[in-house]
């Protein structure tokens, strides 16, 4: 896993313990599992979405396809996609 | 988090109610007072209503399940037809124990209502339709356009089905207003919420029924059509003209509002409902 790929992991962490006010829940969430199985409603995936846009400088796209959405890993391995 | 209770769609574990052999349906019952029920449109299940009903149910009983073959309801191996659609929602109601209820259909759900109104008169106090599928002359527009979401369906499949819907129910100003992110996060509750089968299923149904509007005509209890302004279906005008032949009815405008009326301004849609409520239960 390169550098990038842990810190946009790291950050989007970090984006979910401010939306969720503390790091009770999302200690509980590994990078793979399903956020929306873990219990992250609609709604507060898309603050998630905004807050990624602020945080990485990009807008997402409606043709982005629901499995990037999945999961701590597949967001950010749609970040480091774009960066690259 | 601020948006943690919304579109919540986990199941609470709860005993099923039985309403014919075979089927048992998930179904949530909050608050207490006049009984309010929710029929599902075939794209929504029962936990989606929570947001939509919140003021509600701070004075009302707002009841909500989930149709038989779709979501945490039984599966058995024939579809259920318009008829047994009915027929489980009085035996949802006799299960709880109500006699009789107000009504919410949203889109093609709001058949439902009308058929259980006629079939069950003395187990509906009053309907709300959100977004009705109901015509002044029938509803060839509602098929045709259903007709084309079971093609996109079957051809390319849920998020495909999505985005080709999205543009079509939701108002242009909740479009603009929510953007990308808004457009990404309701797609993640649409395809959580049912499986390609069950859309299919249900959208062939909406394929069949009834669209005579002398139907209308028939419908004693009173009734209030809840009409976006930017709906895909009926003009405001027309909206005003289908509220005209039920024997009680009227129609709501809801500024800058889409098909489903209750996503645009959930707080104005229960305030128009209660308001409604709160009439009849005056003349009763």
């Amino acid at each position: 896993m390169s550098d990038t790929s842990v810190e946009v992991r790291q950050r989007i962490r970090e984006l979910l313990v401010d939306l969720f006010n503390g790091d009770r829940f999302v200690g509980t969430v590994s990078d793979s599992v399903s956020l929306r199985e873990a219990g992250v409603s609609s709604t507060a995936l898309v603050s998630l979405l905004v807050a990624m846009e602020d945080a990485f400088g990009f807008e997402w796209d409606d043709d982005v396809q629901p499995e990037v959405l999945r999961s701590i890993d597949s967001l950010a391995g749609y970040v480091v996609a774009l960066r690259n | 988090m601020s948006g943690e209770d919304h579109h919540d769609l986990s199941y609470h574990d709860t005993p099923r109610i039985r309403t014919r052999e075979g089927v048992e349906l998930y179904y949530e019952s909050t608050g207490e007072g006049t009984a309010i029920t929710c029929l599902n449109n075939f794209f929504i299940n029962a936990p989606f209503w929570r947001e939509y009903t919140d003021e509600l149910v701070q004075h009302h009983r707002v009841v909500t399940y989930d149709f038989c073959n779709h979501g945490a309801s039984s599966r058995i191996a024939q579809e259920p037809t318009w008829e047994e659609h009915a027929a489980d929602v009085i035996g949802l109601l006799d299960a709880l124990e109500i006699e009789s209820t107000y009504l919410i259909g949203t889109s093609a759900s709001t058949q439902l209502a009308r058929d259980v109104a006629l079939e069950y008169p003395d187990r509906v106090k009053g309907l709300i339709l959100a977004g009705p599928v109901l015509g002044t002359k029938g509803m060839r527009r509602h098929r045709q356009l259903n007709r084309s979401w079971l093609l996109t369906l079957k051809s390319h499949g849920m998020a495909a089905l999505y985005a080709q819907m999205y543009p079509e129910v939701i108002s242009g100003e909740m479009n603009e207003e929510s953007g990308t992110p808004g457009f990404l996060g309701l797609r993640e509750s649409f395809m959580a919420m049912s499986t390609p089968e069950e859309l299919t299923n249900g959208l062939t149904l909406v394929q069949s029924g009834d669209t005579s509007s002398e139907l209308l005509s028939r419908v004693q209890q009173p009734t209030v059509i809840v009409l976006g302004d930017d709906d895909i279906l009926l003009s405001p005008t027309r909206g005003h003209e289908v509220a005209a032949l039920f024997p009680n009815g009227r129609c709501e405008i809801m500024p800058n509002a889409g098909h489903v009326p209750f996503l645009d301004d959930p707080a104005g849609f229960q305030a128009i409902v209660r308001k409604f409520v709160e009439e009849a239960e005056a003349h009763v």
